[in-house]
């Protein structure tokens, strides 16, 4: 959060925009060749130190990286669903082991046996036909299927065409920016990235800030492992989103959208790409649009492998080529962002939903769901359910009729449900009929909404695995800034690999909570914050499954 | 608003935007109440270690939340609980963490006893470690490539403070993390040692480490200090406070004092750690007389009787006019005072210069003219309140150093910027603009900025009705130029010199800074006056943020002139020739001192070499090596029946005297320096002076008693209560009422000082506008046929001037060398490569020196510095000076290149040898 690599950052504004050049220096081989980093630093003003920096904390532009040629999914949903040795068996046979690198959740959670080869995700049965993936590198495009349903369709509703869904801009346009924003305020929509901030609020406080130049992001680096409705809306809804962002900026007086978009999906960039494409055929974008002196334009950032980067600080010191560590607040981004300019973050989902409250009304949005949790929820159900799949579902819908009647049940016996990526809550199957798919519903109860995937913990699998697993993911992905989690994931991985392992060692109950409890108070963001919360419940929830490991 | 917050349930005020840990450690009055690791006083703050953790409630007793004070504001209604259980306990859960990958051997460690993590550790009540043995980074080595920095990454704890010192303070970006959580760790660029990376050695990162991860060879965080003495750097005239570690009468380290104004805890590396010159071998330890062309050993009363014998003898033959003194910028005001004392008061005339001449002398002067005084209006910490900084023939990064990167920092945030230079210097790639004129055509550009300010309509009219004289008569003389002229002079695009120039007026405030690229000059002093228009012009003088600015070069260059170190002024800039200051002077000196205006340094040259002066004394001066020409300094030095020199080495100037008189430096006594915003400071002695050396103020006072004038002996004390008698201006200094951080003058007679001048009004009333027309220098009308290339001197961070004190210091194994720099194209046209020694050749002489190919120049127009002696580059520098104030020109001189012959193209081949 360097002030001074912000503004040299900015200097070549999001055009000319330095992260974007290491990522497509690292396009061919893996990372980025030593005389690129220094002269990048050269023209950025930057330091070797900071190029350096950078590239080696993303995972598809740093060093090891090099050479290598597949990445197999090594994401909570596919491993639960163990079909990860077999991939990578099959994998083996064209690679050698060294080409071959992981992909931490390639959004295709619903039918497992996920890897990536040349710009391409596969899934499914795709892993039969590796031979010819191989030999036709990037020919063989199979598109995955997931079932989508809802009982209130507003984010999965038909989309018709281009025209017809933004004819409505014209007159978004012609109203005050502050009254298109009291319609945000008054749908009392919060933010589906997590936190559930009310994203009218945001918005105004950007708005308020005094700066010729502000930046509205949306952050598309879906990464908890369980969740692709980001995905699903990137890639089937592009406009949801865009159209929201639009809106965004309008209200605040952005001159920039910025998607931010994970690696790891390589065809929402290209359908996004795309449907920002439309919209400048039909010269929705640029200098004073449609002669209403709004101007506006849109890019795409590709991400490069770093969990981190779904939290919207270290995103912002992403985008500027700066690592990705998390800030401290305040200052906020809206106040204080992007190349040090006031910038708002929002997620996928809280943008899509911006077309249906100026189409219907803020009022109509309000209307929906419960109280505190208005209109309606995204849930990613994995390949444990008979009907796995992405379904919209009005906020406050109970987790049974989720479970039930959308996702048919599970297909083999389950112990508990991770929900809400790896820092929401380990749900044991005991808990489903206290819980509905809305904010308080699962706080008041200890655990968390999140983005609402539900990741499935077969009988089969030992809890104190499955918690191992998440711990070497914390540790992995923690940015390494604050004591606690750079240090707290990485000895918490080590003591439930030791109890797994070493049957003379228990681990030490006061020194695991200590662990926990520093961990969540200490941590600067939500990651180190966060990963306690289902390590918690499953030492309350299975302890007689845990007790065996514990002194 | 209501500013109430609790601590432990009492009710205080807090500031705005002050922090939960500002706001505790203020009402408390504990600095320590709080333990923190990753905070530093001059950096943001960064929440990395958490261990600044406090608990917060909205009512008294309420539901608590766990916050990270350092960072976070402290809000109205808070309760804040700054030691409650949980803190506490998650401090040393925090501090047992970290404990699992640090090595448990303190005693054996170089910081041990001032650790900060030991410190926290032994606050927070850590015993043991629970964890069982894990991954750890304690093998990692020690990284000693440098002659400075170290580095001991197994003692690392990942605070970033290193790091952020490197940006926030020096801005040089060295330093930054590299990998991604446990794995995160410092790298030097791209995972270099200290000596490969671009690291300039200013030490901030060592000084901010909390633990020995980062630190140097002199082990400045090892307690064994006994005495630490708080003094100020000798080098430049940013005047760094330094506070120095000794143990038994011995210089172990130098650090920052954080409550500098001047530095702020920061330095160059030639504060912090080129010392080691002070108790060098080569320091001279006794008088020494010159018999039959050999230097000989004499102890003090014969050097002092032969010097007196040979000035009474001069002064009986050819009267006191024969006599001159060369005072030194890097000696103390009262030195300076004495030094001008003697030659004038004693011996009699007022033949007495100093180095400033060779510097800032057009600056005085202009200044004077336009404004009624020669030195910096405003303050360095206006850089605060500016929104526009011009820097016009500076390059401060290098000369100036932590005033460069004050300067630095503000263009790295879009401060809007212009630089002026030839050179695409270091702050010019940071710049908004950058004006790359040809050497020499400063005033060329002025009058285009001028011209554009005034035909644009881009005056402030009001600031020139009411504050100045001259205007109308500036703007008939400007609006007549020609632009394409100009255009073709200065070989700058107009429209680029224009949208500067609008940028500079439209500010609301326009700092504006210079150094010696405007003064050495044929038009140095028409060069300033023109800065003062432009000031003048858009009311940019005499409020917050703006200002005209010189960077002063030596560190108490500012201080020699004010204490009368000039021909035509003696102390406090009283014009010697007016009959009421000569009265002043003669009453206060009980003497008669003379009323007609002396030698400059230049005149003395030339006077001795047709024989009209024979003796001259220099204290600290190597002017044979840094004064151009050399020669005709030579020669000048060989002419003169005495040649007394002052100096703590034997220099190219020393080895010419016919008495060499051992001083002492600054580190071995006390006095003030006067920094280039006039502040003037304390020097504190740290050590006694080495045996054999004499301060150079006690020298000339026995010398002043044996010549029958009445001195009492040295003491800074005592010096002040005498100068603030004569010099106007210091009429309220005194030793006792300095204090740490000095006062800027003028000082009233009540004590109080004086951060910005010409607030209400100039010093002579109304600011004076002049206009000056470009000339060309008569170096490059007679030459620039036969010679085609400019070369153009500069300086280097890593060495000081002739480099006598630097060059015995590690610096020289950072810097070895002076080398020139030359654009590729230039280059290739001379087939010169990279690393090759060229032979340069001027009218005057010719030296052979290394190349170092750069697009840093433009084509035609070469640089290089005069550090080394083995270079001696200003046997090519020109005797072309400053018309009114006879600074030398030595930023344009005329020279031809080629391919180096003989021994030096052997060398180079040799060292390509090693280096390869
Ligand atoms: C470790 C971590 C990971 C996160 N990942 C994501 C993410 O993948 N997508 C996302 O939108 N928000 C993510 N967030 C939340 C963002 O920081 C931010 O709150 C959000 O993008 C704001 O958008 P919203 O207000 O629309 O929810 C993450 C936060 C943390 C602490
Ligand atoms: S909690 Fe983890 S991810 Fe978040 S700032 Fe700290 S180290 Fe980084
Ligand atoms: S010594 Fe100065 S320049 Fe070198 S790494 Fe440390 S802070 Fe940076
Ligand atoms: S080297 Fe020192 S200052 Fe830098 S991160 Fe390590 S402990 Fe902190
Ligand atoms: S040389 Fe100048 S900048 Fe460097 S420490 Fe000394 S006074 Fe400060
Ligand atoms: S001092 Fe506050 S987090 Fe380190």
């Amino acid at each position: 959060m360097s002030k001074n690599l912000s503004e040299l950052s900015g200097r070549g504004g999001i055009v000319d925009n330095l992260f974007e050049k290491m990522g497509n220096a690292a396009e061919k081989s893996g990372t980025v060749s030593q005389e690129e980093l220094d002269r990048l630093a050269k023209e950025f003003l930057v330091g070797k130190a900071n190029t350096y920096g950078t590239v080696t904390a993303y995972d598809f532009m740093k060093p090891e990286n090099k050479g290598k040629k597949a990445y197999i999914c090594n994401g909570s949903a596919c491993l639960c669903a163990g079909t990860q040795d077999k991939v990578m068996d099959s994998l083996s046979e064209h690679y050698k082991r060294e080409e071959i690198g992981h992909m931490t959740c390639l959004g295709r959670c619903h039918e497992n046996s996920a890897f990536h080869i040349g710009g391409v995700n596969y899934s499914g049965d795709a892993s039969q036909k590796m031979s010819e993936i191989v030999s036709t590198q990037g020919a063989l495009q199979p598109k995955d299927a997931y079932n989508v349903g809802s009982n209130k369709e507003l984010l999965t509703e038909a989309f018709t065409d281009v025209d017809a869904y933004y004819s409505i801009i014209h007159d978004v346009l012609k109203r005050s920016p502050e009254e298109v924003l009291g319609e945000i305020k008054d749908s009392n929509i919060r933010g589906r990235g997590g936190a559930g901030f009310p994203m009218g609020v945001k918005w105004d406080f950007c708005r308020k800030a005094e700066s010729d130049t502000k930046f509205i992001i949306c952050n598309a680096d879906e990464g908890d492992p369980g969740a692709y409705s980001d995905r699903y809306l990137l890639e089937e809804r592009p406009h949801s989103v865009l159209f929201g962002m639009m809106v965004g900026g309008f209200c605040m007086g952005a001159q920039w959208g910025i998607l931010y978009i994970r690696a790891e999906y390589p065809e929402s960039v290209d359908i996004v790409n795309a449907a920002i494409q439309e919209l400048r055929d039909r010269n929705l974008l640029g200098d004073n649009i449609l002669g209403t002196g709004f101007n506006f334009d849109f890019k795409v950032i590709k991400a490069q492998g770093a969990y981190i980067c779904g939290e919207e600080t270290a995103l912002i010191n992403s985008i500027e080529g700066q690592r990705p560590e998390v800030r401290t607040r305040p200052p906020f981004p809206a106040i204080q962002g992007l190349f040090n300019k006031p910038t708002i973050v929002n997620n996928v989902e809280t943008l899509a939903a911006v077309h249906w409250i100026l189409d219907n009304g803020g009022s109509a949005y309000a209307a929906l769901g419960t109280d505190k949790s208005t209109g309606t929820k995204l849930v990613c159900l994995d390949s444990f359910f008979n009907k796995p799949g992405m379904y919209e579902v009005e906020m406050g819908t109970s987790l049974r009729t989720v479970i039930d009647d959308f996702g048919g049940g599970f297909k083999e016996p389950v112990k508990a449900m991770h929900i809400g990526g790896p820092l929401g809550g380990m749900v044991p199957v005991s808990k489903i009929d206290d819980l509905a798919i809305d904010f308080e519903s699962f706080s008041t109860n200890g655990f968390l909404l999140g983005h609402a995937s539900v990741v499935c913990i077969p009988e089969k699998i030992e809890i104190i695995k499955y918690l191992e697993h998440l711990m070497e993911f914390a540790a992995y992905e923690s940015c390494g800034k604050c004591f606690p989690c750079r240090l707290g994931t990485t000895r918490g991985q080590e003591m439930f690999a030791k109890a797994i392992n070493d049957e003379n060692y228990k681990i030490d109950r006061d020194l695991l909570n200590d662990l926990l409890d520093t961990l969540q108070e200490g941590s600067l963001c939500a990651h180190g914050g966060g990963i306690p919360l289902p390590v918690k419940n499953a030492l309350h929830y299975f302890e007689d499954e845990l007790s065996q490991y514990l002194a | 608003m209501n500013r109430i917050a609790y601590i432990n349930n009492q009710p205080h005020a807090f500031h705005e935007g002050e922090t939960i840990l500002k706001f505790v450690k203020r009402v408390t009055g504990q600095e320590k109440i709080i333990p923190t690791l990753c905070d530093a006083p001059n950096l943001d703050p960064f929440g990395s270690c958490r261990v600044c953790s406090v608990d917060v409630a909205l009512e008294e007793g309420g539901k608590t939340k766990t916050m990270a004070s350092c960072h976070s504001p402290v809000a109205a209604g808070q309760y804040i609980y700054p030691d409650s259980k949980q803190v506490k306990k998650l401090r040393k859960n925090i501090m047992e963490l970290v404990l699992t990958d640090h090595p448990l051997d303190c005693l054996t460690c170089e910081v041990n006893g001032n650790c900060e993590l030991q410190d926290v550790a032994a606050q927070v009540g850590i015993r043991e470690v629970r964890y069982p043995e894990g991954k750890n980074h304690l093998d990692r080595t020690k990284d000693l490539s440098h002659p400075y920095m170290t580095s001991d990454m197994s003692k690392c704890i990942n605070c970033y403070r290193c790091v952020r010192a490197c940006d926030e303070v020096q801005g040089e970006f060295v330093l930054s993390m590299a990998g991604r959580g446990f794995d995160s760790h410092i790298v030097k660029g791209n995972d270099l040692t200290f000596m490969e990376s671009d690291c300039v050695s200013c030490g901030a990162c060592a000084q901010a480490c909390p633990t020995s991860a980062i630190s140097d060879v002199f082990q400045s965080k090892a307690v064994h200090t006994e005495e630490t003495t708080r003094t100020i750097c000798t080098y430049c005239g940013v005047g760094c406070n330094l506070e120095v570690n000794t143990a038994n009468g011995e210089i172990l380290s130098i650090q920052a004092p954080y409550d500098a104004q001047t530095n702020g805890g920061h330095t160059c590396l030639k504060g912090r750690y080129a010392f080691k010159f002070y108790n060098h071998p080569d320091r001279l330890r006794s008088p020494l007389i010159k018999r039959n062309g050999k230097f000989e050993e004499a102890t003090w009363d014969e050097a002092y009787t032969h010097i007196e014998n040979e000035l009474n003898r001069i002064k009986a033959e050819s009267g006191p006019d024969a006599i001159a003194g060369i005072s030194s910028a890097r000696t103390p005001n009262e030195e300076n005072y004495l030094m001008q004392k003697f030659i004038r008061a004693v011996v009699g005339t007022n033949n007495i210069d100093c180095c400033a001449r060779v510097c800032h002398s057009p600056t005085a002067l202009g200044m004077q003219r336009a404004f009624g005084t020669g030195a910096a209006t405003n303050s360095i910490s206006d850089l605060e309140h500016t929104d526009c900084i011009l820097v016009i023939g500076a390059n401060p990064t290098d000369a100036h150093p932590v005033t460069g990167v004050k300067i630095k920092q503000k263009f790295m945030k879009g401060v809007t910027s212009i630089v002026i230079d030839p050179r695409r210097i270091e702050l010019a790639k940071y710049a908004t603009y950058h004006l790359q004129l040809r050497p020499g055509t400063n005033v060329a550009m002025l009058n285009m900025m001028l011209y554009y300010i005034i035909s644009e309509g881009w005056v402030d009219d009001e600031f020139v009705a009411n504050r100045t004289e001259g205007f109308e008569a500036l703007k008939k003389e400007i609006l007549a130029l020609d632009m394409d002229e100009m255009e073709r002079l200065t070989g700058v695009d107009r429209n680029l010199v224009k949208e500067a120039t609008k940028a500079y007026a439209a500010s609301k405030a326009a700092m504006e800074f210079h150094g010696l690229g405007v003064t050495e000059h044929s038009q140095g002093t028409f060069a300033i006056q023109l800065i003062a228009d432009l000031v003048m012009i858009t009311g940019n003088i005499g409020k917050p943020g703006a200002g005209m600015n010189p960077l002063r070069g030596q560190n108490n260059v500012q201080g020699a002139a004010d204490m009368g170190a000039q021909p035509h002024q003696g102390a406090g800039y009283l014009d010697v020739t007016d009959p009421e200051m000569n009265h002043r002077y003669n009453t206060f000196y009980k003497r008669e001192v003379p009323s007609h205006i002396g030698y400059k340094i230049p005149e003395m040259f030339d006077a001795a070499i047709n024989g009209d002066l024979k003796a001259l004394w220099i204290i600290g001066e190597d002017v044979v090596q840094t004064d151009p020409n050399t020669n005709k300094v030579i020669k000048a030095m060989e002419s003169v029946d005495l040649l007394v020199v002052q100096e703590l080495f034997m220099t190219e100037t020393a080895m010419r005297a016919t008495v060499v008189l051992p001083g002492a430096s600054f580190l071995e006594k006390e006095g003030t320096f006067t920094n280039g915003e006039r502040r003037i400071q304390r020097v504190n002695k740290v050590v006694e002076p080495l045996e054999g050396t004499k301060p150079d103020g006690q020298i000339i006072i026995d010398m002043m008693n044996r010549m029958g004038y009445e001195q009492p002996d040295y003491t800074a004390k005592g010096m002040l209560e005498e100068i603030s008698q004569i010099v106007p201006f210091f009429a309220g200094v005194k030793w006792d009422e300095l204090g740490q951080n000095g006062k800027q003058w003028p000082v009233k007679p009540n004590g109080e000082d004086t951060q910005m001048l010409h607030i209400e009004e100039f010093k002579n009333g109304k600011g004076q506008f002049a206009f000056y027309s470009f000339s060309e220098s008569k170096e490059l009308e007679k030459y620039s046929k036969d010679f085609p290339y400019i070369i153009t001197t500069n300086r280097e961070l890593e060495h000081y001037n002739c480099g006598a004190m630097t060059r015995r210091t590690g610096n020289v194994d950072i810097l070895t060398e002076d080398v020139l720099l030359i654009h590729p194209d230039d280059a290739t046209k001379e087939g010169i490569a990279d690393g090759e020694f060229v032979c340069v050749e001027s009218p005057r002489g010719k030296v052979d020196i290394k190349a170092l190919v750069t697009d840093e120049m433009k084509p035609g127009i070469l640089s290089s510095t005069f550090h080394f002696p083995e270079v001696m580059l200003n046997i090519i520098t020109s005797d072309e000076h400053c018309s009114e104030a006879m600074c030398p020109e030595y930023k344009v001189v005329s020279c031809r290149l080629r391919k180096s012959k003989g021994k030096f193209k052997q060398m180079a081949e040799a060292s390509t040898v090693v280096t390869n």
